[in-house]
């Protein structure tokens, strides 16, 4: 208490501090008077000082003295200002935009209140203990029967449509959720409305839908977007909301769409195996559910239970042992991309901190070269009784003043640059979806603060170290210009610069390495021919499509494609290369010994006729898929594998003719063998796997995708005029078909998001690595251009000695290469290293690439040695009779 | 040759407040009141005075408060608050303590 009282006090005098210092002047005055000394004896500033301090707001008064005294220093020198403010906007901008990055995927809440929010779950009391999804009934006897513990309680189920706003069809991540959910993550929709109790009820199939704000955003932010229709699967839906932005319920990323519960149909239906939506068997539904205030977490479980209890006796046909009903708190489910997360993650975390660390370590050669420029004006302070912790704290004041505005120039850039990042990430994702919010918020102002901070004390420590130390010794006799070579503080200077170099040519090498890993995947032999091929994938389930519907759609697609003028030839296969998604299977020959132990992995494909020869891969050997065996019904069943599968079931053998089978979960399946017709040779499936993997494909007849991709073969370089053709036959063929993409193989290829991701990585890794770069060579240029102006005497006194201008220039290119070199070595080292770790993400890279090993270094020799030209150039021309008169 | 400097750190905030103790008095008065009572043996300059009747502000020992002096000049008299008068009796019965500790101390040797 009597420290609050203490403190409130000090508040109160320092903000009436200027009333309150001339009191204590006239109380002292009055003093002197009555002891009768004469008004101007002495004066009383120093005693009111030492008497201010006991209120404790001199370091206050300090810092303001420091920040003034910094500013007009750096007002003074508004190139230095300049370069170490751009310097460390670069280091820091960099790091708050992967911070805010991180703050959008890991750290902000994704809706209000999230603490009250729970997932609720039902799990088998059974020893295997799963978990099950929740039918409508089950879902609403819960809710019914927790209306005081739960707020809302609300259902979704998420899944794939193919969404056409305008533009075609676009695969976009939807959620059916119930009439309350935005009511539970306390995030109503931006416009419009959230959907009505009618909407939700199962099979209601009333058509409308609420987009998410982003793709609100894409369509210009239309003001008319409510009542606006748009096409799923197919269906007209009646657009009634636009959700808040950023609003992804409990996923990164979040849904494109959100559909009511009684549309649900809209979805891929395979899966419900005839069951009407909203059956108590039709367990499809995830619940979250915000708690009412008050209620612990422990209430809610009890009440939960004792549900839970009660649905097991109710229907114990469709409940029995699942009688655990609980609830945790609601987690947010992030997807990354690829099985490498972890990989990047890691290293878009640590190339910002390199960058930020080459541009602490440039200030700080900065600072230096500056701090002997003031060598005089610190001796002078110090011999007037600034102590050497005070000339500490003004160095770091002034380094401060610069890092914080480093810091919001570097704020404003990284602000630009993720808003440029997230726009430019949605087009290339294969689906719609919501992507996290990265805007502002105080994390990341809080963030922006402890980089400004951390890089201040990084970049001005050592060179207030350095320089109040000779300031402290140093005599004010000391003239600038004849002290002896490389000094304590030359040597740190170049050490600076060598631990440049070094992280400069790491970030470059690495950025070599994505580019290269680019051009490899870019330039690849995909083991057939690119030119001339067009794809169209469609999936006719997305518009609700039976099987024997979906058929009669892949064949009239077929057989009107097949006679577009210009199209050579045609085929259909449920998973062309280079497409991720479908299946794999195990395969073993049949007859073999050990058939399960020498089973293969094979990438399972349903094709039509003609697939080798669009793809233009010759027919090895037996023959290609007869009429018959694309319609279901004939009783053989046939395969044509490829060459890598036959080599691994039967090594060095006929393969044609041969049977093999599938292996499922129990071991060989029990349908009849499958018969191997023909041989094709291997093709690569994805660019993270160089090898051919095995194939087998099976004919249309034999299984039924309803996912499948028509391929193209077309005169070479007519594929992409006949893009809209091809997309107008469709449309005819089809209308309310969803087609995912048309585009030309080539295209489709790089549109991979391994593909895109490679070149993202390429274009950071060099961006930084050019930034990098640009500032090791600022700092070659920095230091060199100081050494030179230091031995100005030096260089006077060889020339009137007759030395040739040439020798000097050499002199100085080759000290500036030494360092260079020495950072060269050093970063070789870290690049092998690097190289080493990205070889395991990166395609066909190795963590030796000579090509990015020899220019990496030679880019960052060319432009050191420039770097020190320009002041090698100035050590020539100095005048003699100047340099010596500089004395 | 009256001296202030042998006072152990602390103290003159103590003496100040016993002083204040009895009436309110302003910075002159407190110095003459310590001058007077020490019997002319401690005298206490404004350059440690004045210290000393901040650091009683902060800590809310004392309060201060303009008013004219017999002599018509306005100053500030300070006046001590009931938590300084605890800590004043604090401060007294640890220096008693100490004094007597210290005396048997030295009467032993």
């Amino acid at each position: 208490m009597a420290i609050i009282g203490e403190w409130i006090r000090r508040l109160g005098y320092l903000l009436r501090r200027r009333k309150l210092e001339d009191e204590l002047r006239l109380e002292m005055e009055a003093h002197r008077a009555e002891m009768g000394a004469p008004p101007a004896f002495g004066n009383t500033l120093r005693l009111r000082e030492e008497a201010r301090d006991a209120w404790g707001w001199r370091w206050l008064d300090d810092l303001v003295q420091d920040t003034r005294f910094a500013w007009r220093m750096l007002r003074h020198s508004p190139g230095f200002a300049l370069t170490a403010i751009v310097t460390l906007a670069l280091g820091i901008g960099v790091n708050i935009g992967m911070f805010s990055l991180i703050n959008g995927l890991l750290l902000r809440p994704l809706y209000p209140g999230a603490d009250d929010v729970f997932g609720v779950h039902s799990r088998s009391t059974k020893p295997s203990g799963r978990n099950r999804a929740f039918s409508y009934p089950n879902y609403r006897d819960i809710r019914e029967g927790t209306t005081d513990i739960f707020a809302n309680l609300a259902a979704s189920s998420t899944g794939f449509v193919g969404l056409d706003v305008g533009g075609g069809p676009r695969s976009t991540y939807a959620s059916a959720v119930t009439a309350n959910y935005f009511q539970v993550f306390a995030a109503p929709p931006a416009h419009g409305r959230a959907f009505t109790a009618e909407e939700e009820h199962p099979g209601a199939g009333i058509r409308v839908a609420i987009i998410s704000y982003s793709l609100w955003g894409q369509r210009g932010a239309d003001p008319d977007m409510l009542g606006r229709l748009v096409r799923i699967n197919g269906d007209e839906f009646t657009v009634v909301g636009v959700a808040r932005k950023g609003f992804a319920g409990t996923s990164i990323p979040g849904p494109g769409v959100w559909l009511p519960l009684g549309a649900r149909e809209a979805f891929r239906t395979e899966d419900r195996a005839g069951r009407p939506a909203g059956a108590r068997e039709a367990h499809e539904l995830s619940v979250v559910g915000r708690l009412r205030p008050g209620i612990s977490a422990e209430t809610a479980a009890a009440a939960l239970a004792t549900v839970g209890r009660r649905l097991e006796q109710a229907f114990p046909s469709v409940n029995a042992g699942y009688s655990q009903v609980m609830s945790r708190p609601s987690t947010r489910l992030i997807f990354l991309p690829g099985g490498s997360g972890a990989g990047w993650a890691l290293l878009l975390m640590l190339m910002p901190v390199i960058v930020l660390l080459v541009a602490c370590l440039n200030l700080a050669d900065l600072l230096l070269a500056r701090g002997h420029v003031r060598r005089q004006e610190l001796a002078v302070r110090s011999s007037l009784g600034g102590g050497r912790s005070r000339l500490i704290r003004q160095l770091l004041t002034e380094g401060l003043l610069l890092a914080l505005a480093g810091g919001a120039v570097g704020l404003w850039l990284s602000t630009w640059a993720t808003d440029a990042l997230l726009a430019s990430l949605g087009p290339m994702l294969p689906a719609v979806v919501t992507l996290p919010d990265v805007s502002l918020d105080w994390r990341v102002l809080l963030g922006t603060m402890a980089f400004s901070l951390v890089a201040t004390l990084i970049f001005s420590a050592g060179p207030a170290l350095a320089l109040t130390r000779r300031a402290a010794s140093a005599d004010l006799r000391r003239h600038t210009g004849n002290e002896g070579r490389a000094p304590g503080g030359l040597r740190l200077g170049h050490a600076l610069v060598i631990g440049q170099i070094a992280l400069s040519l790491l970030l470059l090498a690495s950025g070599g390495l994505f580019m290269m890993s680019v051009i490899r995947a870019a330039t690849t032999d995909p083991g057939f021919r690119l030119d001339g091929g067009l794809i169209v994938q469609v999936d006719p389930a997305l518009a609700g499509y039976d099987e024997a519907r979906g058929r009669q759609a892949h064949l009239a697609l077929l057989d009107r494609l097949r006679t577009v003028p210009g199209v050579e030839a045609v085929t259909i296969g449920s998973r062309p290369p280079f497409t991720s998604g479908g299946d794999s299977r195990k395969v073993a020959a049949v007859g073999a010994a050990d058939a399960q132990s020498r089973s293969v992995g094979a990438v399972f494909s349903v094709v039509g006729r003609d697939y080798a020869r669009v793809l233009r891969l010759p027919q090895l050997s037996g023959r290609d898929f007869s009429d018959a065996e694309l319609s279901p019904g004939s009783t053989e069943r046939v395969a044509i594998i490829d060459d890598a599968l036959a080599e691994k079931l039967w090594p060095g053998e006929e393969a044609l003719g041969r049977l093999i089978q599938f292996l499922d979960g129990k071991g060989l399946e029990a349908k009849q063998p499958i018969l191997v017709v023909g041989i094709i040779p291997a093709v690569k499936h994805s660019l993270g796997n160089p090898q051919p993997y095995p194939h087998v494909y099976v004919p249309l007849g034999q299984h039924y995708a309803s996912a499948m991709t028509l391929q193209l073969r077309v005169a070479g370089g007519s594929e992409r005029p006949m893009l809209g053709t091809i997309a107008r036959v469709v449309r005819d063929v089809d209308e309310r078909l969803p087609v995912l993409s048309v585009a030309t193989w080539r295209d489709h290829l790089n549109a991979g998001l391994d593909v895109r991701l490679q070149r993202a990585g390429a274009g950071v890794f060099s961006a930084f690595g050019g930034i990098a770069l640009l500032l090791a060579v600022l700092g070659v240029y920095g230091v060199k251009s100081y050494v030179v102006s230091r031995r100005t005497r030096e260089f006077g006194i060889r020339i009137a000695l007759g030395a040739h201008p040439r020798a000097l220039l050499w002199q100085v290119l080759r000290e500036g290469g030494r360092i260079t070199a020495i950072g060269i070595a050093i970063g070789l080292v870290l690049a092998l290293g690097a190289g080493q770790f990205l070889q395991g993400i990166l395609y066909g890279v190795n963590a030796i690439e000579p090509v990015v090993l020899v220019i990496a270094p030679l880019i960052l020799l060319g432009a050191s040695l420039l770097a020190s030209y320009i002041p090698a150039l100035r050590a020539t021309r100095v005048d003699p009779t100047v340099a010596l008169r500089s004395e | 040759m009256p001296r202030e400097t042998g006072l152990p750190p602390g103290t003159l905030m103590m003496l100040v407040l016993r002083v204040l103790k009895t009436q309110p008095l302003h910075g002159y008065a407190i110095a003459q009141r310590i001058h007077l009572l020490s019997a002319e043996e401690l005298r206490v300059e404004e350059g440690s005075l004045y210290p000393a009747l901040q650091k009683l502000l902060v800590k809310g020992w004392v309060t201060a408060a303009w008013r004219a002096s017999e002599s018509g000049r306005q100053v500030r008299e300070y006046r001590i608050t009931p938590s300084g008068r605890r800590q004043l009796a604090a401060e007294v019965a640890e220096y008693r303590r100490m004094a007597s500790a210290i005396g048997v101390l030295l009467d032993e040797a």
